[in-house]
């Protein structure tokens, strides 16, 4: 009995009095550690294979041993190092992992001293996500815990293109679970998000653009606290970046009725893991709209639908158009600075009613179209203008030539006819 | 005297007088036809408008003076054909960067609330170095080099 409740002293003690064992370790690196020299020797490759990956772990250059996370006495050989008694815990598992993690990392204090920008609420969070409410409330072991993302023995920091959390490499590490259809069988989810993100336009800027603002898995679902988005706040999620649209949509009539109806906004239109570009073929009651899966064409909201169609379409024609007109221009030596510049505003006044189109109302996409299609016509005059100047200045090179060719025949005639 | 010992002594058929011939009107033709193409060729491309245009404007005096801009403010100018962003800064500097968003190219603006460029298309916001640090933008405004000469403004691309 005795024996028992000083080992539940040490553990205790190690969990919640002693805190956070980096000074314990910084000590234990100066006295011989059995931990490394006993596994580094065994012949078992999941024993021995910690020791070796464990070099290159964030924790291991920090200053940090086996025992930090282990517990136990690294100074003594054998089982006696390994002694219950002494605060050995063997291979953490499950939610006494988020004891073993949450001790130092839910430690604000402490991780200042390491890491002052990282955030201490990792342990918190996870208990709201689906992981950790399955893993806490119905004992589900399958679901993720810290060392699913964070590898044991192999952590990097997040920043580190070799970490399994930096942002290239986090839609691969969800889908360890995620597209492993065994795995999740009873769960009742997809799991083909990660072969459909991969075809997505986020996954096109974050792999190939190289824009590390572009989003991955724990953008819209959260890290720790991973869940999927609501109904009724998917907007907010896709608002973090893109505001303006998620400020169209919250004010239009569809964000009403779509929290009513049950329907995810954004994601009703773009869809979710696959997003692609948004092109104008979105928008009207035509062949690929997504507007006529609701709506009809000459009813109420096709027809606005059809009308905002109608004003995107004939902006980006006018600017390809005037675009074209001065390019031409340009290219034959004309002087058409000042037109091109001025055509960047309907460029802009496009993007504005593409925007627009968010508000679901003629009226705020007319706003914009209506200034950049008066831009677009003005440069196609100027474009107009410039290149009937250059017929003009052709034709009268042409004449001037001809003329001047028509003198030359007559001079050598005219000297033959002396010289005769 | 004669050409037979020339003959003799040149006994290679290959050498015989047809076939030197043959080569010099070969060499005098070439070379009046590479001479012709060497006319031709830089005429012909002259006349011919190029395929892309020619390389963007390297500097600009712009139309307004240091007084129109005031300290906190922005004023887009025309960097050639396209839009450049002239700003005072809080601090009193002059920085002049590309107004095209590296987004979608919308024109951009200085916020005198924020003290930062913004892009009203879809929210993008840069700072006063360039950096694109909210939104959208993928990468940074182009940054320019501004000389200030009395009340005149120089704009410049590159160092």
């Amino acid at each position: 009995m005795k024996v028992i409740t000083l080992t539940g002293l040490a553990t205790a003690a190690l969990f919640l009095g002693m805190g956070p064992g980096a000074p314990t370790a910084a000590r234990a690196q100066d006295a011989p550690n059995y931990c490394v020299s006993c596994h580094g020797a065994l012949t078992v490759e999941r024993l021995a294979a910690p020791v070796a990956r464990f070099a290159q772990d964030v924790h291991a250059a920090k200053g940090f041993g086996c025992v930090a996370c282990h517990g136990g006495d690294p100074s003594l050989a054998g089982f006696t190092g390994m002694d219950p008694a002494k605060g050995f815990v063997g291979k953490p598992a499950g939610p006494q992992l988020l004891q073993v993690c949450g001790r130092c990392h839910s430690d604000a204090g402490f991780m200042r001293r390491y890491n002052p920008a990282l955030r201490v609420d990792q342990v918190a969070e996870y208990r709201s996500s689906v992981h950790g409410q399955r893993l806490t409330l119905y004992r589900d072991t399958l679901v993720a815990t810290c060392t699913s993302c964070h590898p044991a023995h192999a952590i990097r920091p997040a920043s580190d293109p070799q970490s399994s959390v930096h942002p290239l490499n986090v839609a691969r590490t969800c889908s360890v679970c995620h597209a492993d259809s065994t795995h999740m069988a009873g769960y009742r989810i997809p799991t083909n998000q990660l072969e459909r993100y991969e075809q997505s336009v986020h996954w096109v800027a974050l792999s190939e653009r190289g824009d590390q603002s572009a989003p991955t898995c724990n953008d819209c679902h959260g890290n720790h606290g991973a869940a999927p988005p609501g109904v009724d706040w998917v907007g907010n999620v896709c608002g973090q970046c893109h505001s303006v649209m998620a400020d169209y949509f919250a004010a239009s009539p569809h964000s009403a009725v779509f929290t009513r109806l049950g329907v995810p906004g954004c994601a009703l239109c773009h869809g979710n893991h696959q997003i692609q570009t948004a092109s104008d073929t979105l928008l009207g009651v035509g062949e690929g709209s997504v507007c006529s899966r609701c709506h009809v064409e000459g009813e109420g909201g096709g027809i606005v639908a059809a009308a905002m169609r109608v004003r995107v379409d004939s902006l980006r024609a006018a600017h390809g158009v005037a675009d074209s007109l001065l390019q031409r221009a340009e290219r034959a030596g004309m002087e058409v600075s000042q037109a091109r510049f001025d055509l960047s505003g309907a460029q802009t006044a496009l993007v504005q009613a593409q925007a627009a189109v968010h508000a679901f109302s003629l009226d705020s996409v007319a706003q914009h179209a209506d200034e950049g299609l008066q831009i677009a016509a003005a440069a196609a005059e100027r474009g107009h203008e410039a290149l009937g100047e250059l017929r003009f200045r052709r034709i009268g090179l042409t004449v001037s030539t001809g003329l001047i060719l028509l003198l030359i025949i007559g001079v050598i005639l005219k000297i033959r006819q002396i010289e005769a | 005297m004669s050409p037979t010992p020339k003959r003799d002594l040149m006994s290679n058929p290959s050498s015989s007088p047809n076939t030197r011939r043959r080569f010099v009107n070969w060499l005098l033709g070439t070379s009046a036809g590479g001479l012709v193409a060497a006319v031709i060729y830089p005429v012909t491309r002259y006349l011919l408008p190029p395929e892309v245009t020619e390389s963007a404007t390297a500097s600009v005096t712009l139309p307004f003076t240091v007084n129109d801009v005031p300290v906190n403010s922005g004023k887009i100018f025309k960097f050639g054909s396209l839009p450049g962003i002239l700003v005072h800064t809080p601090q009193g500097e002059f920085r002049a960067f590309s107004a095209s968003c590296t987004h979608l190219a919308c024109i951009v603006q200085y916020r005198e609330d924020l003290s930062h460029i913004w892009c009203a298309c879809h929210n993008g916001h840069f700072d006063l170095n360039g950096r694109n640090i909210i939104g959208p933008p993928p990468k940074p405004l182009e940054a320019f080099t501004v000389r200030v000469s009395g009340e005149q403004i120089i704009v410049s691309r590159g160092a």
